[in-house]
């Protein structure tokens, strides 16, 4: 059972100070949602050059992008932790947790444990270069250790805003709650961005697409979307990952570009951008629609028609939209079907037109779906035991 | 627990076997002109491909102002679009050598287009490439020391972390945590630390599966090659290889002829090499994988097979086998067959720079004075005497090429088959001379016969002896040369080849390097 201390009168004013601090946005959180931002976009833009120009250094801008990002959050982060644990103004100290001794938001140990796991995967990924080759490979070991490495960044910007958020109300509560839904967005952008060799339009007729759809995609738009309480959560951070894609499809290719090593087997004059993006929205609001008309039951209860829902949804919209995208009719500067990277070979361009078959018999798709569907329950169900947790937390 | 695991990692990623690919030789050594200037190139080739290849020039022309090169395929589709070429820097102290890097992003047959340009005016000139992967690189120990030590206080903080978020995290501020929050909290750190073991070895099984595969996809290896003797008939099979099969669309097919044969097949008897045998199997006119030849008179022996071939992008394959050859009795070597025969390889064979020659004529390797040391190019020249002692006058070309020669470690580990023009193929150089508009071999070979190259040329890393002279196809004079670099410290055998009216010559020497 908690324990209640009794305030004093100077403890009573130091409430109050933190009651007025709360009605407005945290510093830290601005902080954190630049420092995300930046992150998120070093990411798209490392991808996009390495399909375009694909000569690689530590200095390239999209790389300078993510390092600024991960240098501000960390900053953020140490002056936080160092603060409260030194501080003398006892408020901070009660509004923190204490790790090996340290006091701080729970939020900034989670950032500075991203950014150490991002430190670490430095060494480990040019030794893989060395070993295996430079990159060519968006999902390989090392690079799965920097994006676990900025997953912990984001979680932690993430975790203050909601921290924030839970102890704010008022305008200052709405600010947070988009605040939280935009960061949530970008998260989903980053695992997109992680999945992007499965989410060829070529591999949409496959399960192989429908099981990776559902691993961590339901997760981080449960997640979030019931944890900020807006009704439409989901629907609104699969908005974000939307608008966020399609801004990358159309503004990039504006900018011209070349690659700068060969073989180039495929000519190409601008930067690339990463494609149309997937048709989350749809499922997003029925999952939305879906807990509004659940919210009494039992929560596997909710996670089986939740995962469920999704997945359908998700088959219902993307199947005939993956007929669209392999057809001419999206080879343009809309739908960015015909954006190849330098390094696609000739002998490969029927993938642009024409399915893969992913499942050779009826089975693997019966068992293929069949591992979608308890992947998207189970994904659900981690999602509402995170929104749970994070209703509650409140340094 | 985590310690066995990450030592079960790196155990999994042991440095793959050596290559066989050329033979343990993978550097190009390569002399040409592009233009009025006259250059000499060694492009070091990295092991992993993709990877950086190093790339150092120099000019024996004086004049050169810059350097500009290249990389592209010799031919298909990544021959059409080149890159932006990058420039190369020259050296401090010698403005007629020129240093650089080159990306090279997936295996296959490529060439180098070098564009030189000073006060002679422009010139360029096709430097073929052969890159592929050879090996994979194991974990340093202090690399992984530290990433075990990072991988410990990693997992130590997300416990730790997890564990304040359960203890103090939904607390309102200023609220401490009661028995119930520290209960829960370790609750949580078990279960923290129990998936993120289980997540470790997930993700152990994963790196094994995504090395294995690239080690597996990767790395060269060459075609096996099937010998079976019947009689005097050597038959050969070339095996399908799943390396290649990969790269079918980048030309890595069909054969082409390598100055007039399609297959150029060395006999060397082991482990004395005191018998060398240079033939020409004929193609199976329905098979092209199958080989045949009408052996000659073959000395019985265990041999050691080296089979050169060159596939329609100009990639060299270099496939070895091991036989036992009875006793033949086929006929006289025909064509343009040829055989040598030296006295044993031994440790102390080395140092004598005089092999004779039928007739009473010899062979001189004009060697400079100093230790061999491997890894730096090298020119190799050799002088043919006749029998009272004077240099030649009536060297003829032997497959259209001034001379040839072959490398070879005394343990096998290293054959290289070498032109006047370097370590590449002469198909590949007429492949990618022709892509790249730029002198072709006859044309190239026509130029003058280069000044020798000064001695601060020698001090240069990577570049020592003197410049050739006389052009690759003719000899111009009794001289041949060789640009080459040993790729390791060992004792090698050279065989000298070149050709004296209508009969082909082979000097033999050895080499210690250091």
């Amino acid at each position: 059972m908690a324990q209640s201390i009794p305030l004093d009168i100077t403890s009573r004013a130091e409430s109050a100070g933190i009651a007025s601090r709360a009605a407005a946005v945290p510093w830290q959180v601005w902080s954190g949602a630049t420092a995300v931002t930046s992150i998120t976009f070093g990411l798209y833009w490392d991808i996009s050059w390495h399909m375009t120009i694909g000569r690689d250094t530590f200095w390239t801008p999209a790389h300078l992008a993510i390092q600024f990002g991960g240098l501000l959050a960390a900053v953020t982060c140490i002056y936080l932790i160092f603060s409260t644990t030194f501080a003398t103004d006892p408020a901070l100290r009660d509004a923190s947790v204490r790790v090996w001794g340290f006091r701080g938001p729970l939020g900034a140990f989670f950032t500075a444990w991203g950014g150490v796991l991002m430190l670490t995967s430095v060494p480990f990924d040019n030794w893989w270069h060395a070993s295996f080759g430079l990159d060519v490979q968006i999902l390989s070991p090392p690079h799965f250790v920097l994006g676990t490495g900025i997953n912990g960044v984001v979680l932690g910007a993430t975790l203050m805003v909601v921290s924030a958020m839970n102890g704010a109300d008022g305008i200052a509560k709405e600010k947070l709650v988009r605040l939280l839904l935009y960061l949530a967005g970008l998260q989903l952008v980053i695992h997109m961005m992680l999945l992007y060799e499965y989410s060829d339009a070529s591999m949409m007729h496959s399960a192989l697409f429908y099981r990776v759809m559902t691993i961590g995609v339901p997760l981080i738009l449960i997640a979030f979307g019931r944890a900020s309480g807006h009704r439409w959560g989901s629907t609104i951070i699969a908005a974000v990952y939307t608008a966020w894609m399609c801004a990358g499809l159309w503004i990039f290719p504006l900018f011209p570009a070349s690659p700068k090593l060969g073989p180039v087997l495929t000519n190409v004059t601008f930067m690339l951008p990463l494609g149309f993006p997937i048709l989350l929205v749809a499922p997003a609001a029925l999952l939305d629609f879906a807990f509004q008309r659940t919210s009494g039951r039992g929560r596997w209860f909710q996670a089986a028609i939740a995962g469920t829902i999704f997945l359908a949804g998700l088959i219902s919209v993307h199947w005939p939209f993956a007929d669209f995208l392999i057809s001419p009719l999206a080879r343009n500067r809309i739908f960015g079907q015909n954006d190849l990277p330098y390094f696609f070979p000739p002998s490969r361009y029927y993938l642009i037109c024409e399915f893969r078959r992913l499942d050779p018999t009826r089975f693997a798709r019966l068992s293929g779906f069949s591992i979608a569907w308890m992947s998207a329950i189970v994904s659900s169900r981690i999602g509402i035991v995170i929104a749970d947790a994070l209703k509650r937390l409140r340094r | 627990m985590k310690k066995a695991l990450l030592i079960a990692l790196f155990a999994s990623l042991e440095l793959a076997p050596a290559c066989l690919a050329h033979v343990g030789s993978p550097d190009v050594y390569f002399q040409g002109n592009a233009g009025p200037y006259h250059l000499v190139a060694t492009i070091h080739t990295p092991p992993m491909i993709p990877g950086v290849a190093q790339i150092e020039i120099r000019s024996d022309t004086p004049g050169l102002r810059d350097v500009m090169v290249t990389p592209l395929y010799i031919n298909g589709d990544g021959s059409k679009y080149p890159p932006p070429p990058d420039k190369l820097q020259p050296a401090a102290d010698d403005g007629q050598f020129f240093s650089g890097s080159i990306w090279l992003m997936d295996s296959g047959s490529w060439q180098v287009r070098a564009q030189a340009d000073g006060a002679l005016g422009a010139g360029t000139v096709a430097i073929p490439v052969p890159a592929f992967a050879r090996s994979s690189l194991p974990m340093p120990k202090s690399l992984g020391a530290a990433l075990l030590g990072l991988l410990v206080l990693l997992v130590a903080a997300l416990v730790a972390i997890f564990g304040a978020a359960r203890r103090e995290g939904t607390l309102e501020a200023g609220e401490q945590p009661g028995p119930e929050q520290k209960r829960g909290a370790r609750k949580v750190m078990a279960a923290t630390l129990a998936i993120t073991i289980a997540a470790l070895a997930v993700g152990d099984l994963w790196w094994t599966d995504v090395a294995t595969a690239n080690t597996n996809r990767k790395i060269y290896r060459p075609p096996s090659l099937g010998i079976s003797l019947v009689g005097d008939e050597m038959s050969l099979h070339i095996a399908e290889s799943g390396w290649h099969a990969r790269r079918q669309d980048t030309g890595m097919g069909a054969l082409i002829a390598d100055h007039g044969h399609l297959m150029h097949l060395f006999l060397v008897r082991a482990p004395d090499m005191d018998r060398l045998y240079h033939l020409h199997p004929q193609q199976d006119s329905t098979d092209p994988a199958s080989f045949v030849d009408a052996l000659p008179d073959i000395a019985v022996g265990h041999y050691r097979v080296f089979a050169d071939i060159v596939r329609s992008s100009g990639f060299p394959d270099t496939m070895v086998k091991e036989i036992d050859i009875p006793q033949t009795s086929g006929g006289p070597l025909a064509g343009d067959d040829s055989e040598a025969m030296a006295a044993p390889l031994t440790d102390r064979s080395a140092g004598k720079l005089v092999a004779p020659l039928s007739g009473g004529a010899h062979m001189i390797w004009e060697r400079d004075p100093g230790p061999i040391r491997s890894s730096r190019l090298l020119w190799f020249r050799f002088r043919v005497d006749d029998a009272s002692g004077k240099p030649v006058t009536d060297l003829e070309p032997y497959m259209g090429m001034a001379g040839h020669a072959e490398f070879i470690a005394s343990d096998f580990s290293v054959f290289a088959h070498i032109h006047p023009e370097g370590s590449i193929s002469m198909a590949a150089l007429a492949l990618a001379g022709a892509s790249s508009g730029s002198a072709p071999l006859e044309e190239s070979a026509q130029t003058p016969a280069a000044p020798e190259m000064n001695m601060s040329a020698m001090a240069m890393p990577g570049m020592a002896g003197e410049m050739a002279t006389g052009s690759s196809t003719t000899p111009a004079s009794a001289e041949v040369s060789f640009p080459y670099g040993f790729p390791k410290a060992g004792v090698y055998r050279i065989f000298v080849q070149v050709k004296r009216k209508g009969k082909v010559e082979t000097g033999v020497f050895d080499a210690n390097v250091d």
